[in-house]
């Protein structure tokens, strides 16, 4: 599976960031103004550009291996947005898209940090602990920053799950944000990431994202998640300007279709 | 109906917005060069320019999520004047592209013209 790479930092990208979302709408306006619309979602396009500056011989080098692993705009590739969420569906964690123990009740539309009503109760009746996760087709192996606001009216002990890292945390009765940046086993080419509530005890959560980077932005709700399979580069020319010693930028758009 | 997002300030735009007014009339041109002019429309539809700057992330991902769940200028929704508080029921964007800037942290820009619909 081509992923594309992350930075020495951990970031896939450096500000500004350009991002370009195209769909499709047929119209047929009539005479007297009324239209008669129809959606094409099939012709979605999202495009990135990434200005980078200021990269090292390594950072170049890499980015230049995988543009000839890519063959420019032949081979597909996996791409993390880097300015969204990798989560799907982040504010419903009824979704599909969570895979939720089954002792573990959901109850949404609790009053969230953010001032909306989108936090989750989650309850444990089981005798064991329960989780509530979601497995990103991602390789285990990057650097990622997994964030959730939580809070217990009990100071309920949680587990934060991160791939294959388990970070404790004893949640106190206000919001707080948990923040773990870490990278998994890098042979794994899918990482999950949720939270664990012990036996017989319950936590409010808010908020869950992921970013392919070391830290936490703001949160983002989604509903398509930023994990873009099937991109590609969108043209077959990589230019690297260097600009001094171990010192380099370069511009990569890249441009992920739903029908390629 | 979904409604148009407003900021964490709760402004709809930012400075500067552009408001206009579209008439669709129609004339006829005789022989002898007079006109006769009609009207071809019930009254004028609005547009709305908004270009918006340093915005944050969620504010951005507020608008990429409206911008996907209206499926572009498919969707329709209510849309509140900013110059004078008055609700348009029926309005959508006037295109199918969305571009987002991140220019720095908390410093997104993008800009969306929404329309007003006939009937």
């Amino acid at each position: 599976m081509l992923v594309y790479p992350q930075l020495a930092t951990g970031a896939l990208s450096q500000f500004p960031v350009q991002k370009r979302r195209s769909l499709r709408t047929v119209v047929n306006t009539s005479l007297d103004g009324r239209a008669i619309k129809l959606a094409d979602p099939g012709a979605e396009t999202t495009e990135w550009q990434l200005a980078y500056a200021g990269l090292t011989d390594d950072e170049v080098a890499a980015l230049e291996q995988f543009f000839a692993a890519s063959e420019g705009t032949l081979n597909s590739f996996t791409f993390l947005d880097p300015t969204g969420n990798l989560f799907a569906w982040s504010d419903q964690l009824s979704n599909a898209a969570w895979t939720a123990g089954p002792f573990l009740s959901l109850t949404g539309g609790i009053a969230d940090p953010a001032g909306g009503m989108n936090a989750w109760r989650l309850a444990n009746s089981g005798a064991g602990a329960q989780n509530i996760s979601q497995t990103l087709s991602a390789p285990a192996g990057y650097l990622y920053c997994f964030s959730l606001f939580a809070r217990s009216l009990a100071g309920t002990p949680v587990t934060v799950l991160h791939g294959t890292n388990c970070i404790n945390q004893i949640l106190g009765t206000d919001w707080s944000r948990i923040i773990v940046a870490a990278s998994g086993d890098p042979s794994a080419e899918s990482i999950a990431f949720g939270v664990e509530v012990p036996a017989g005890e319950s936590a409010d959560v808010f908020g869950m994202q992921v970013e392919p980077q070391a830290g936490a932005s703001l949160y983002k709700a989604t509903t398509i998640g930023g994990v873009y399979q099937n991109a590609r580069f969108r043209d077959d020319v990589l230019s690297i300007t260097t600009t001094g010693v171990n010192c380099h930028s370069a511009t990569v758009n890249i441009l992920y279709a739903n029908n390629i | 109906m979904s409604t148009f997002p407003n900021l964490k300030t709760n402004a709809v735009a930012q400075y500067p917005a552009t408001r206009s007014f579209r008439y669709q009339n129609q004339a006829l041109r005789f022989l002898e060069g007079v006109e006769q002019r009609y009207r071809d429309s019930a009254g004028p539809l609005h547009r709305w320019e908004i270009r918006l700057a340093a915005l944050d992330e969620s504010e951005m991902a507020a608008l990429e999520q409206f911008f996907f769940d209206n499926q572009g200028c498919f969707g329709n929704f209510a849309f509140t004047d900013p110059w004078d508080g008055t609700q348009y029921a029926n309005c959508s964007l006037a295109s199918d592209q969305l571009g987002l800037t991140a220019l720095a942290e908390m410093q997104g820009k993008t800009s969306l013209t929404v329309i007003e619909n006939r009937g």
